[in-house]
Parts: structure tokens; sequence; C-alpha cells
């Protein structure tokens, strides 16, 4: 008979990567079922009880403090299990890898590195401005990863470095590629005429993965953040950075990735791309259809999607190579058409709906405006309409998109890019619900990702088929990986991984969705309305 | 600074290679190590809370 036990380290702090690899090793001891060392955040919580590790003890830790969890097989050594956990948590991170490059204070790595021209910061959000200004005053660049920052303290950090000629990039930055080198969460790119200003995070990975496979490449990549294009940033960085990519040699053409600005920072930035001279793709993911002003018309052009970002700049850069670029990264209307009415022959007749679990917001977020128009109302947790917001985000209902890097899920966690844990949890769950007919995934390989996030999901799928299996029915896998060939993990070999587990893979994530979308409706939508959709979203 | 100072600042770091300090999480010295970047790690963790607040409480006595 196994048991369960808690042991509460009060005011106890290790970030949420240590504390991952600390439950991998716990994991592994003599004698260990279960294992996880976490925060005591209200999401771990939930989550030790979902996987039968909480005790009372557990559950009375505040989010400061730490929970070391263990199912054991055998009571009598329950005690001796969790003074060996505790003794890996005590030892001080990865003591024995001292090295020369390394520092305890901003100021001693300033002063062994006094010609540093950029600063990747990642400290709890409180304590972000103190860092970054210690930067800034020192004339360094910064990509701020860190969320959860003040918005004053956005404003102050982003009008300090302004005024000096220095970027803040973030904060909530979760990508940026600067002299084609990938900073915190990005990809091995080429390098080439696309200078890309985006106020959201897997936005700037897709655009780029997919410049890369369609050949332009990628001259900068800023990501400035999603609150800088709100009223109370005033798109400060958007507008510095555009006019240093209009400056900048290397760029031909400057896609901007955002959700629709704040109206007053969108007329400050259409009058600074109005003083410039160059070409621009604007990727405004919104409800509403941007349409630039008529005297920019033949300098900014529109784009709905991601998707048909690429396919733009593709067409504007190097019409010629437009046919193999859609080969490549874009399927006909008849294509999509055809193999979703192939798969939708498996589905019961109650097997109607959608669940797609993502790890990228941006990337939740452009399914949810195809689904919008090809499917009607879709739950989420990150809804485009508050109407269809989820009652419980841990539980999905109808056709539900869930962006599973929002902070209910990731408060005290890694990121889901890197921990594939509550995911795979949740892949298990919504293939027990007999109405669900489709489960899409999407995979963001690069720098900062997991290192092979396919195989440490691929368990999970199989359960999930197991489960639905047992009561005669066949869940519909779909998967985009987000990443290039060059990427650490390799997107062929992950692709391949997934293929080869049945789950049918797509391009680009705009293409999964409407796929998803014909799937469920098993061939029943308008076609009047399937031809507008895929014009908006899809099609160049 | 003048604007065209500014301007030439922001555009030197595209011309320049990278040298990086990382603070905090680890893993993105390592990434950048890995794609031949110059990076220096800090090992950063938040000061004590008591300190902190006494900080706080300090600053608004002062």
């Amino acid at each position: 008979m196994s048991i369960v036990r808690n042991l509460v380290k009060r005011n106890f702090f290790r970030d949420s990567l240590q504390l991952m690899q600390l439950s991998e090793e716990a994991k592994k001891l003599p004698g260990v079922v279960d294992a996880a060392i976490v925060m005591g955040t209200d999401t771990n919580k939930e989550l030790l009880e979902r996987l039968g590790l909480l005790t009372d003890e557990g559950a009375s830790a505040s989010e400061n403090d730490m929970i070391l969890a263990v199912r054991v097989e055998d009571e009598a050594r329950v005690d001796e299990v969790l003074q060996e956990i505790e003794s890996l948590v005590l030892k001080p991170p990865e003591e024995a890898e001292v090295r020369e490059e390394e520092y305890y204070s901003v100021e001693s790595a300033l002063e062994s590195m006094p010609d540093a021209n950029l600063a990747v910061v990642s400290v709890p959000g409180e304590y972000a401005r103190d860092v970054a200004m210690k930067f800034l005053e020192h004339g360094v660049h910064v990509h701020l990863f860190s969320d959860h920052v003040p918005i004053e303290h956005e404003v102050e950090l982003k009008r300090y470095a302004s005024s000096r000629g220095l970027f803040v990039l973030g904060p909530g930055a979760g990508t940026s590629i600067i002299n084609g080198k990938a900073i915190a969460f990005a990809n091995s790119v080429r390098r080439g005429p696309v200078g890309i200003v985006a106020a959201a995070g897997t936005g700037l990975q897709e655009v780029s993965v997919l410049l890369d496979s369609v050949g332009l490449g990628v001259s900068q990549g800023l990501g400035i953040g999603g609150n800088d294009v709100k009223k109370e940033v005033g798109g400060i960085m958007a507008r510095d950075s555009i006019l240093a990519l209009e400056r900048d040699p290397k760029t031909k053409l400057i896609m901007i990735v955002s959700k629709p600005p704040d109206k007053e920072v969108l007329d400050r930035l259409t009058q600074v791309v109005g003083e410039g001279k160059k070409t621009y793709v604007a990727c405004f993911l919104g409800k509403t259809v941007y349409r630039p002003p008529k005297r920019l018309s033949m300098r900014i052009y529109p784009a709905r999607s991601l998707h048909k970002a690429v396919l733009q700049a593709v067409k504007l850069l190097r019409p010629k190579k437009l046919p193999t670029a859609r080969k490549k990264i874009s399927m006909k209307l008849s294509e999509l058409r055809s193999l979703s009415l192939k798969l939708s022959k498996k589905l019961a007749p109650r097997q109607r709906y959608i669940r797609a679990l993502y790890t990228g917001g941006t990337l939740m977020y452009e399914s949810l405006l195809i689904y919008r128009q090809l499917v009607g109302g879709v739950y989420s947790n990150a809804p485009l309409d508050e109407r269809y917001r989820l009652p419980d985000p841990f539980k999905s209902m109808r056709h539900s998109v869930i962006d599973l890097g929002e902070e209910v899920f990731t408060a005290g966690r890694p990121h889901p890019m890197i921990d594939p844990t509550l995911r795979k949890l949740r892949i298990v769950e919504e293939a027990g619900d007999p109405e669900v007919a489709v489960i899409t995934l999407d995979f963001v390989l690069g720098y900062g990702a997991h290192p092979d996030p396919v195989g440490a999901t691929l368990d999970a799928i199989e359960e999930a088929r197991e489960r639905a299996a047992e009561d005669g029915r066949e869940i519909i896998f779909m998967a985009h990986v987000c990443g290039t060939r060059r990427d650490p993990q390799g997107l062929r070999e992950q692709e391949a991984k997934l293929r080869k587990a049945g789950v049918v893979t797509f391009p680009t994530n705009a293409l999964m969705a409407f796929a998803s979308a014909l799937v469920v409706k098993k061939g029943k939508i308008r076609s009047d309305k399937l031809r507008k959709a895929y014009k908006e979203f899809i099609e160049v | 600074m003048s604007q065209e100072e500014a301007m030439e600042r922001r555009l030197k770091l595209f011309r320049s290679e990278l040298k990086v300090i990382n603070v905090g999480l680890e893993t993105f010295y390592k990434d950048l190590a890995r794609q031949g970047v110059k990076v220096v790690h800090v090992r950063w963790s938040p000061p004590p809370k008591l300190e902190k607040e006494l900080e706080e409480a300090l600053d608004k006595l002062l």
C-alpha cells in the first residue's frame, strides 16, 4: 500500500526550472512512486491534488513556501525518503559547477564585461525594474523576460531607455532574435531581409520560422512586450524599433506582429511609418480588420494571420518564389477539404468538439480568430469575447481553446513549453469526454524550450487514444510544430515522431485551426463562408 | 543625447558582436553560450524579504 506525504519548507525559494529538475531527481530515488517539489501556489496545489500528491500539510503552504510531495511504496521508508529529498533541495543549486564567468551581482558582472551590450533579465517582476535600470544606466540594452512587471515600471524604464538610444525589449518578452542569435525562447532562423517588431512572443516565433522555411530569413526580431502597444506605454519601443529598422541597411521589409494597438498608439505608429520609406506587413491579430490609411496602402499590407503575413512578405520581396512558398507552408482549400472529410469519417456522430491545447499564447489567439468565423462561439481561458470565458480553466466545455501559458497555469511553475506535465494530464482528460472529436497541439521548438517536447508528450497521446478506444471512439490528433531544421530539437525529427504516432501535422498553426474546424463541421460549412475565411486567413 | 546620437546607439547594436550579461534563469545563459555568444551569468536571488520591508519602512521615515 503506497503512502503520500508532504513536507513544507516555509519561506524557501528556488526558481521553477530548478524545482522541475529537483522533482525529476526525487522521482528517481529508490522506493519513490511519484514525487513533486513545487512552490505552494494555488496552481501547484491544484496540480498536486490531481496527481494525488497533496496532503493537509501541503495544502497549508503559502506561495512563499516550498512543498516536497512524495508517494512511496513502503510506509516504513517514507521518513527516510523525505529526508533524502530534503537534502537534495538543501544542496546549493549545481554547487559543483562554479564557473569563472559566473557572478553574484550585476555590478561585478558589469566590471568583468565592461563592453557588454545586452542584458537578458529574467528575475521576478517586482525586482525587474531595479535590475534593468542598473544596465540602462551603464548604456546596456535590455531584453526583459520577466513578467508581472508593474506597468509604471515599464513606462519608467522605456522612457529612460528611449531618450538614451537603448532598447528595452519586453517586459514579458519571450522572444527576440538579435544579429541572428536567439534570445530566450527563440528559434535558429537564417538571417534575411525581414525585420520583425513583435508585441506577441510566439507570434514572433511562428513568423520567423516560417520566413526561414520559405527562404527569406530575419534581419532582427525585436520582441517589445504585449503592453507596449497599449496607451499607457504609448508604443515607445514599437516606435524606436520601427525607426531603427527603417535605418538598418539589412532590413528590406518590416513586419509588425501584435494584437491591435490602442487607437492613439496606432495613430502614432502610422505617423512614424508614414515618415519612413520601407514596406510593411502589419499583422494585427484582432476581431476587427485593420485597414491602413489610403495614402499608405502601397506601403502597408495588412495580414489577419501569421500564416498570411509570411506569404505576403514573400509576395512583396520575392514574387516569383510565391508558388514555391505556398507549396511549402500552405494548402489549397480543396486539399484542406478533402483531408478533413477523410478524417471526419472516423468520428462517431456524438463527437463534434475541438479541444485545442496551446503552449503558445499568440498561436492560441490566432486559432480563436479562425474558429470564430468557422465554428462560432469557442470557450477559452483567454477568450475573444467574455461570454465565452471558461468558468473553470481546468475544465473544457463544448469547443474549448486553452492557453496553458496563462498565469493560472504557470504561477510558480515552468512554462508549458518547458514542462509538459499539465498539458499531458489535460490531453488524457479531454479524451474521456465522448463529445471530443479533435485535439490540437502546438509544439514550440527552439532555444529555451523542452529538449524533446514531442517525445515527452507521446505517452499522453497514447493513453488518450486508449481511453477513447475503450469506449469505442477514435480521437483525431493534430499538431503544428513551430520550429526550424536547425533548432536543437530538429523540426523534421519532431514532426516525424508525431506522424509515426498517427498525428496529423500542419506546417502552420492557421492551417491546423482551419482543418480542425472543417473536421468537426463534417463538411457542413456554407461554401461562401468557407471561402471568405480562407481568403482572410490563408490565401495570398 | 541628441536624437541622432540615440539612433546611432541603437544601430550600433545591430552591427556589433553580442556581449551578454544574463541575470536569472540559467537556461538562457546556457542557450546563448551554445550559440557561441559571449555571455556571463549572474546567479541572482531575491533580497531577503525582511530587509526589503525594513528598507521600505526606512524610505517612508526618511
